[in-house]
């Protein structure tokens, strides 16, 4: 893992020619200098010479959504995502960090806090939460917000069913990590990612017990709980018994293919060899011929969200597309910047709502522009920023997982 | 002009609260001035930082935050994207850092008159795809153009490779809204294409580099967007039979929209940071965009073709599609970033000299960048005589910065024997204002002081550019 220090090579190289500027979502809502790529370059080259101190650019940084756009755009080729953590890392070393966000994190270090906070999910959804805080949300648009957040992360689309296979078994060891959203608060994405690879042969193996893939505590800067959680992951894993290792979330995806570079010895190999076995349910579905059911009396419109943890970490935007566009009843409308941040990123919905919103908003304008009656993504945050959005935009609109629309059709031809 | 008593900044500071109502419109933090101590100009560990920097969201704003500089005679330096390359925007006296970015509506577009007018702040890019959806086409292509603004391609009269057929953006203004330096909105020019009343003052404006007043407005001329166009790269031996080649091909009665060269060691740098497949052994290539109708541009290109051969072209392609189109496309525009690679600072320059001197100022850059020992990419746009050396150094080694200094001293000397000035494109800022001399006579330096001195008497906007006192 490198040190902030270690970047400073690359932080001077930043030639400040300015075209991460077209490319930064922040700024295009603040208009400040300070809060985007150009900026932090230039603030860390003067921490790193002594002309100001590091810890005051805590609070700049934390603009940075990590969204890595710019790194697209940037002529010289400089990583603002992996910078911005380094400098986090040392924020979080020297106490610079906040006591909510640290407390937040701490409760995905924690099987049993999430366990804990998915119970009361469930209850939520137990006593028609979702239901009774939509007919609230009425009351003011503040709090349409709140339940159109909530209920993006509680509502539970898809429901488990075992669904006969068509066609053979196939001999594929595939392990599942699911994620904490699908593990604690809401398993409609696993349930849909289950039912959709059984019903085409693939039987995968969701019995490890898994930990939270440590993002959380990246973004704040803990890596010593990052690289025990990783190491607690990678020991569920037996590498004999392994061809595949799946994922839904675009976060989960990206963390498996960048554990080994936080990790040494054996934990390092092992990592090495996972991040070449770990592949997005998109990316590993589209291999296959996907049993498609047909006379499906459906007509709907369906747009997709590319999360910058799919897009620009694992590179996997084709295969949702893909994916989409086979299924049946259903017609894929691209949007227009499809892979522009949705504004959500993890905690920072809640540490810069005024930004995050905004930001939000213009991703939900290019959705509705789509005449979609459903959008969809890959990534449980994203689904936080697109509900927000559209909520500002007074309009509702179901976000799923392309593979819970699947689900879905296979589960209404069983009938 | 500076003030240099913390209590009078910390009025001007006050007073300035009240015009920018809203908090995130005033940034006095030190880090956040720090970020507008710079732009995109290499300028090494120098450190000029503003005193404060507002991002005003009106003209109203933007002339009662002008009327307090005046009161208190304190500099404003008009930023857009800050993308320029001449220091146009760094604070050298500190003062006010006036930053647009707020200032991003595209107020109209006019498809029957062929006009539009923009704010300041509004990036060429997005005009350009705002009036194409119209069937419209707005020409002036700066590099940055994703980033840089219309007000900053007025303040430095930008221009890019579609110039050599449509012209740089003076071709383009018809009209402008202005803050004076006492804080007064005027508008100048107008927004027909015919205009002969009285000075034209909006000219004078195109390429001011914000010394004169501040461009809060813009009136545009449009014209109709042409329905295809085709890309061909062709590669040389020798950069003379490139530059016989564009003679040519314009004697033959062809205008190509761009006519743009790239030495040896550009591409040789492009293939090695972003690798399209081009042939690293040629001497010069040149990547020519045509435009109009679609039956006329498939009989140019053939013509093209034709002449490129005769003048000893040793490989001509074509773009079947778009797709390859983009790939020429690419490798032309990966050029600066592939440069940046190099090293990490690039100093690019912008001598122009008359067309048919290209090879010899070629040969010049070159010879002095052995002379001196300095790694240099050559592209730029051959149709325009309009060369951008780039040099790849690290300033941190003041011994490489101080020969890269002279060398750059012999180039413009160069330039201006064949005929040629110091900048077609870029502007003269605080990097170059030391060689204005070299171009312009006493008496014409005495009238450039002069119209500064009728329009900012105080010396406030932009102190230190263009003119040294």
């Amino acid at each position: 893992m490198k040190k902030l220090e270690n970047y400073s090579e690359d932080i001077y190289k930043c030639s400040k020619c300015g075209i991460c500027l077209a490319a930064c979502p922040v700024y295009e809502e603040t208009g400040n200098e300070a809060t985007l790529s150009r900026g932090f370059f230039t603030l860390l080259h003067g921490a790193l010479n002594n002309k100001i101190p590091l810890k005051k650019l805590a609070k700049y940084l934390d603009y940075c959504t990590t969204c890595k756009a710019c790194f697209d755009f940037c002529p010289s080729g400089i990583s603002a995502e992996e910078i911005i953590l380094a400098a986090r890392s040392y924020f979080y070393e020297h106490g610079d960090i906040s006591a909510i966000k640290k407390s937040i994190v701490k409760a995905f270090n924690s099987n049993m806090i999430l366990k804990g906070l998915g119970f009361s999910a469930f209850i939520y959804r137990a006593l028609q939460g979702p239901f009774w805080f939509d007919q609230l949300g009425g009351l003011s648009s503040q709090f349409n917000l709140i339940s159109n957040i909530v209920n993006s992360q509680t509502q539970e689309y898809i429901k488990y069913k075992k669904l006969s296979p068509v066609g053979d078994k196939k001999e594929i060891n595939a392990v599942y990590f699911p994620g904490c959203i699908n593990n604690y608060f809401n398993a409609s994405v696993k349930n849909a990612t289950v039912m959709v690879c059984e019903k085409n042969g693939i039987d995968l193996d969701i019995s490890p017990n898994f930990a939270c893939c440590g993002i959380p505590a990246r973004g704040i800067g803990d890596m010593q709980s990052f690289i025990s959680l990783a190491k607690h992951n990678i020991g569920q894993i037996d590498l004999e018994q392994i061809d595949y290792l799946i994922t839904d979330c675009a976060t989960c995806g990206m963390v498996w293919d960048i554990y080994p570079e936080y990790l040494e010895g054996e934990y390092k190999e092992k990592a090495l060899l996972l991040a070449q076995k770990n592949m997005n349910i998109y990316k590993f579905l589209v291999q296959f011929d996907i049993f498609l059911p047909d006379n499906v009396e459906d007509n709907k419109i369906v747009t997709y969200h590319d999360p910058c943890h799919l897009k620009r970490s694992q590179k996997v935007d084709k295969e949702p597309r893909k994916f989409l566009s086979l299924l049946p009843g259903i017609k894929f409308e691209e949007m227009k910047n499809a892979d522009r941040c949705c504004g959500a990123s993890g905690l920072y919905f809640l540490s810069k709502p005024g930004i995050s919103q905004s930001i939000s908003k213009r991703k939900a304008e290019n959705i509705l522009n789509t005449k979609a009656n459903i959008v969809t993504t890959s990534c449980p945050s994203c689904k936080i920023g697109l509900s927000q959005g559209l909520s500002l935009c007074n309009r509702k609109m179901p976000v799923y997982q392309p593979v819970e629309l699947l689900a879905n059709i296979y589960f209404n031809k069983m009938n | 002009m500076t003030i240099s008593n913390s209590i009078s900044i910390d009025k001007v500071i006050s007073e300035l609260k009240l015009v920018l109502d809203k908090k995130n419109n005033i940034l006095t933090e030190y880090e956040e001035r720090f970020c507008y101590a710079y732009d995109a100009t290499a300028i090494g560990e120098k450190l000029y930082l503003p005193d404060v920097v507002v991002l005003p969201e009106n003209t109203e704003q933007v002339a009662q935050i002008m009327k307090i500089a005046n009161k208190y005679k304190i500099p404003v330096i008009t930023r857009g994207a800050g993308t320029n390359l001449c220091g146009g925007c760094i604070p050298l006296k500190s003062g006010i850092v006036l930053h647009t970015s707020k200032l991003n509506k595209i107020i109209s577009i006019d498809k029957d008159n062929l006009t539009c007018v923009a704010e300041a702040g509004v990036v060429v890019e997005k005009l350009q795809q705002e009036v194409e959806k119209l069937g419209l086409f707005y020409p002036p292509d700066p590099s940055n153009l994703k980033v840089s603004t219309i007000g900053g391609s007025v303040a430095l009269s930008s221009s890019g490779p579609r110039c050599f057929k449509y012209g740089g953006t003076k071709d383009y203004v018809l009209g402008l809204e202005v803050v004076t330096a006492k804080g007064k909105i005027i508008n100048i020019g107008g927004n027909t294409v015919k205009n002969v009343t009285g000075y034209n003052l909006s000219q004078l404006f195109v390429g001011s580099e914000g010394t004169l007043g501040i461009v809060t407005r813009v009136t545009l001329k449009l014209i109709p967007l042409p329905e295809s166009k085709q890309v061909l790269l062709v590669f040389f031996d020798s950069i003379d039979d490139a530059a016989t080649a564009v003679t040519d091909i314009i004697s033959h009665k062809i205008t190509p929209s761009t006519l743009d060269l790239m030495d040896q060691k550009t591409m040789d740098t492009v293939e090695q940071f972003h690798p399209t497949g081009l042939p690293t052994h040629y001497d010069a290539a040149l990547v020519i965009e045509i435009d109009g109708i679609a039956d006329t541009i498939f009989v140019q290109a053939k013509q093209i073709e034709e002449i490129c051969y005769k003048n000893n072209a040793k490989d001509v392609r074509i773009a079947k599609d778009k797709k390859e189109a983009d790939e020429i496309w690419f490798a032309r525009r990966s050029a600066f970033g592939a440069v940046a690679r190099m090293k990490p600072n690039v100093i690019t320059e912008d001598a122009v000299v008359p067309r048919n001197k290209i090879p010899q100022m070629v040969k010049a850059i070159r010879k002095t960048a052995d002379k001196y020992n300095l790694n240099v990419c050559t592209m730029g746009h051959a149709g325009d005589g309009n060369l951008h050396p780039n040099f790849s150094l690290d300033l941190r080694d003041h011994e490489e910065h101080e020969r890269l200094e002279k060398a750059i001293e012999e180039l413009f000397d160069a330039a201006i024997e064949l005929g040629g000035t110091l900048s077609g494109e870029h502007g003269i800022g605080m990097s170059k204002a030391k060689f204005m001399n070299k171009v312009a006579s006493n008496e014409v330096l005495e009238y450039m002081k002069l119209i500064k001195n009728s329009f900012d008497p105080d010396d406030i906007l932009n102190p230190g550019k263009i003119l040294i006192k």
